[in-house]
């Protein structure tokens, strides 16, 4: 009975229909709660205050100018945790005396939170961009090397048994093995920096920036201005979900033999 | 002697959207039988088997045990998977007990009934080791004599000993006949070896292709332990061989 | 225990032999303590025959091919190919591993192709030559496919086309067919020698499976448990080929190599 409902359309339309209705669902209650509160804002507060934003914008910067500004700090940061913590990952994964020599300092590091670091990068970097680049790169170069690691460190060794029986060298078979085998490791590790990332990203804007959706939220907040904090905060979540779909796609490109366990 | 039946099928059907795997099966298995059932490969024989537990609910037709619609709650089911299936975490004893401790037997019969199993599969001296030191016929044992711990009316085995080495394959069927003679309970075992099923069933059902049908029946009236060189033996393999050889 | 078909010491045999394994050894070492894995083996193996390395599970059967192929050293002993003393990984040997073996990040005609990728021939001719051995084991049609949309013997023939493709002279066979059901197994046997005899090469094969071993071999050498030493060997040229599983000399033959076998039981 059951298998036959999944297949039929009406549920297959009911499946794209249900996000939406929950999203309703959730709007009309927020609007309920705001009314009887009178400190949340309503939806409809929001709504009119984001066609404000684009008749008058924040610090005279549009608001795709705010989003590019956190997304451009958020991948450069990623880009520079990735390009030092693949490498560094394949390396103690794959060489154990390196892996006895780097991963005990690495351990160390690695509980550090990217916040408490703030001191420091701004004594290193001053507080322009490269500081918070800088910041962005504690948070994301952590989780890409762990999950490389251990991409590495769960190849079966039957793959590499077969790279030497037919004669591969050291560099081929990290070329030819390892790299393909932990890709979908490595990538793993890339959706997770790229969460870390964006929520460094806000917290630095928020302390010192003049632009991006974390400024924009300091700014709401300096003048009491809710409704925009709150657009902001919504900005942030659609976001952080599309770059999260975007990665997920790219895995799904990339690593085509892995199959979801449903 | 008459013999009670255990187990009644009709018109079994299953399919999966428009897949038809099972298609309007009818047998029955009677009280205290050993039934195998082979098939080629992919025919649908763990679907089959998974009906006969009520994991999946069939398309349309029944499965009656002693009666009335099989129902896991009410009717006492074994089930042995073909990867050994031993909770790692617990030692032999306990992965014994295991069942009885969930249908919330009282302590006494746990602890009789557990003994009773550990010297009829010579674990005894096991009985506080964990799974991963022993080989891979000793866990095949803790599996199976969990299974008839249960004191089942039915015990299902979905191809136990395709992964073990011959020798070890033939032990673990000696092993099986012996407690089945022992404890007269009704099995069902599929394989894919049709060396295997001749060797230890009392009765072959033979199924056909997707989608499954009970193609062909055959009663096999030697005395355990049988010769797999006995003419008799090669003449009913040869033909449950022919008739689902596709290779 | 002397019979039509065993002989406990190794005779010297007509032809040349292609691969000889002198007094081997291996032993492993844990912190504290050492295991003989393999004690003082020798045997040889004849140019183009088909001989099967019998034993009872983990009896290490599997450590000896690791050291023919190069991935392991022998404690003492040496394994000479066409006489030479062999010492490491060797381009005249190819593997086939167990199904686990083909790489699930590569199509089926990539894994092919693996051997010469490594060997750095341009993308066309590897291509070119991974068709000519998936057409040979059958799998035409799948060259795109990727090891998950495959079938355990279809997985497998994709490791032996592989091993193929590395053009060995002494083909390894790891208990190619340890993962398979029964039914298909009894297929993969007929592939396999319907591939060797049209391509004909020495096939090292190694199995615990006792009516595989009668089905598949020239010759039969039957191992111990460990420490691995030689228990003996069956010569099974005057077997016709193709053999029947039902044969009554088969039968026999089976009878009395599982009368020899050592059995692993705890």
């Amino acid at each position: 009975m059951n298998a036959m409902m999944k297949n039929s359309r009406v549920y297959k339309i009911l499946l794209n229909i249900l996000p939406v209705i929950s999203i309703l669902l959730f709007a009309s209650l927020w609007q309920l709660a705001s009314k009887n509160g009178g400190i949340i804002p309503t939806p409809l507060d929001v709504y009119r205050r984001a066609g404000r934003l684009l008749v008058k914008p924040v610090n005279n910067i549009s608001l795709t100018g705010h989003i590019w500004a956190s997304m451009k700090r958020v991948l450069l940061g990623l880009l520079a945790g990735c390009v030092v913590g693949i490498p560094f990952g394949l390396l103690i994964g794959w060489n154990q005396k390196c892996c006895d020599y780097l991963k005990p300092l690495f351990e160390l590091v690695r509980p550090i939170p990217a916040l408490a670091w703030i001191p420091l990068m701004t004594l290193w970097f001053g507080i322009g961009e490269t500081s918070k680049t800088a910041l962005i790169f504690t948070g994301t170069v952590m989780p890409v090397v762990i999950n490389t690691y251990t991409g590495v460190r769960l190849i079966p060794q039957i793959n590499i048994d077969v790279a030497s029986v037919f004669g591969a060298t050291e560099f081929q078979t990290i070329k030819e093995v390892v790299i393909p085998c932990s890709l979908s490791a490595i990538m793993a590790g890339v959706k997770t920096a790229m969460g870390t990332a964006w929520i460094i990203v806000l917290a630095a804007e928020m302390i010192s920036a003049n632009s991006g959706l974390g400024f924009m939220i300091i700014r709401g907040s300096d003048v009491a201005d809710l409704p925009l904090v709150i657009f902001a905060m919504i900005i942030i979540g659609v976001i952080g979900a599309v770059l999260s779909w975007i990665l997920t796609f790219a895995e799904r490109k990339l690593c085509p033999w892995k199959v979801e366990i449903n | 002697m008459a013999k009670k039946v255990k187990v009644l099928v009709n018109h079994l059907c299953k399919s999966f959207g428009d897949l038809k795997v099972i298609e309007d099966c009818n047998f029955h298995i009677n009280e205290g039988e050993f039934v195998c059932v082979v098939g080629p490969t992919g025919c649908g024989k763990t679907t089959f088997l998974n009906m006969l537990s009520n994991l999946l609910e069939p398309t349309s037709g029944e499965v009656l045990i002693d009666g009335q619609k099989v129902n896991p709650k009410k009717h006492n089911i074994s089930f042995i998977f073909q990867e050994p299936s031993s909770f790692p975490w617990l030692t032999v004893e306990k992965n014994i007990e295991y069942g009885l401790k969930a249908k919330h037997k009282d302590k006494q019969y746990i602890s009789e009934q557990t003994e009773k199993i550990l010297t009829l599969m010579d674990l005894t001296r096991y009985r506080n080791t964990y799974p991963a030191g022993l080989s891979a016929s000793s866990e095949q044992k803790i599996v199976i004599g969990r299974a008839f711990a249960m004191n089942p009316d039915l015990l299902l085995m979905d191809e136990p000993y395709g992964q073990m080495d011959i020798k070890t394959r033939f032990y673990l069927e000696d092993e099986v006949i012996r407690i089945w003679k022992e404890l007269k309970k009704t099995i069902v075992f599929i394989t894919h070896n049709i060396e295997e099923a001749v060797y230890l069933a009392e009765r072959v059902l033979i199924l056909s292709n997707k989608p499954a049908k009970v193609k062909d029946e055959i009663v096999i009236d030697l005395p355990h332990p049988r010769d797999v060189n006995d003419p008799e033996f090669i003449r009913i393999r040869k033909y449950i061989t022919d008739q689902i050889k596709w290779w | 225990m002397d019979t039509d078909f065993c002989r406990k010491e190794i005779m010297p045999m007509e032809g040349r032999n292609k691969l000889e394994i002198k007094k081997l050894s291996k032993v492993f070492i844990n912190n504290d303590s050492f295991e003989v894995a393999i004690e003082n083996v020798s045997l040889d193996v004849k140019e183009n025959e088909f001989l099967v390395l019998l034993g009872p599970g983990a009896c290490g059967k599997s450590v000896l091919l690791n050291i023919v192929s190069g991935l392991l050293k022998p404690t003492s002993g040496e394994v000479y190919i066409d006489e030479k003393l062999s010492q490491g990984v060797n381009s005249q040997i190819g593997f086939v591993f167990q199904n686990l073996g083909v790489m699930p990040w590569l199509s089926v005609r990539d894994n092919v192709a693996f051997p010469d990728k490594l060997h750095k021939v341009p993308k066309k001719k590897r291509y070119e030559r991974a068709q000519k051995y998936i057409d040979l084991v059958g799998l035409n049609g799948f060259e795109k496919h990727y090891p998950r949309q495959l079938s355990g013997g279809m997985k497998q023939r994709v490791g032996i086309a592989r091993a193929y493709a590395s053009i060995p002279e002494i083909l390894l066979m790891d208990e190619p067919f340890g993962q398979l059901d029964a039914q298909t197994r009894y297929s993969m046997q007929d592939e396999i020698l319907k591939i060797w005899n049209q391509n004909k090469k020495t096939v090292i094969f190694v199995t615990n499976n006792i009516e595989e071993a009668v089905y598949l071999g020239d010759r039969i050498i039957l191992f111990s448990a460990r420490p691995m030493t030689v228990k003996g060997v069956y010569d099974l040229n005057d077997l016709k080929r193709p053999r029947d599983y039902t044969d009554s000399r088969f039968l026999d033959i089976r009878k009395e190599i599982s009368n020899h076998t050592d059995l692993v039981i705890k």
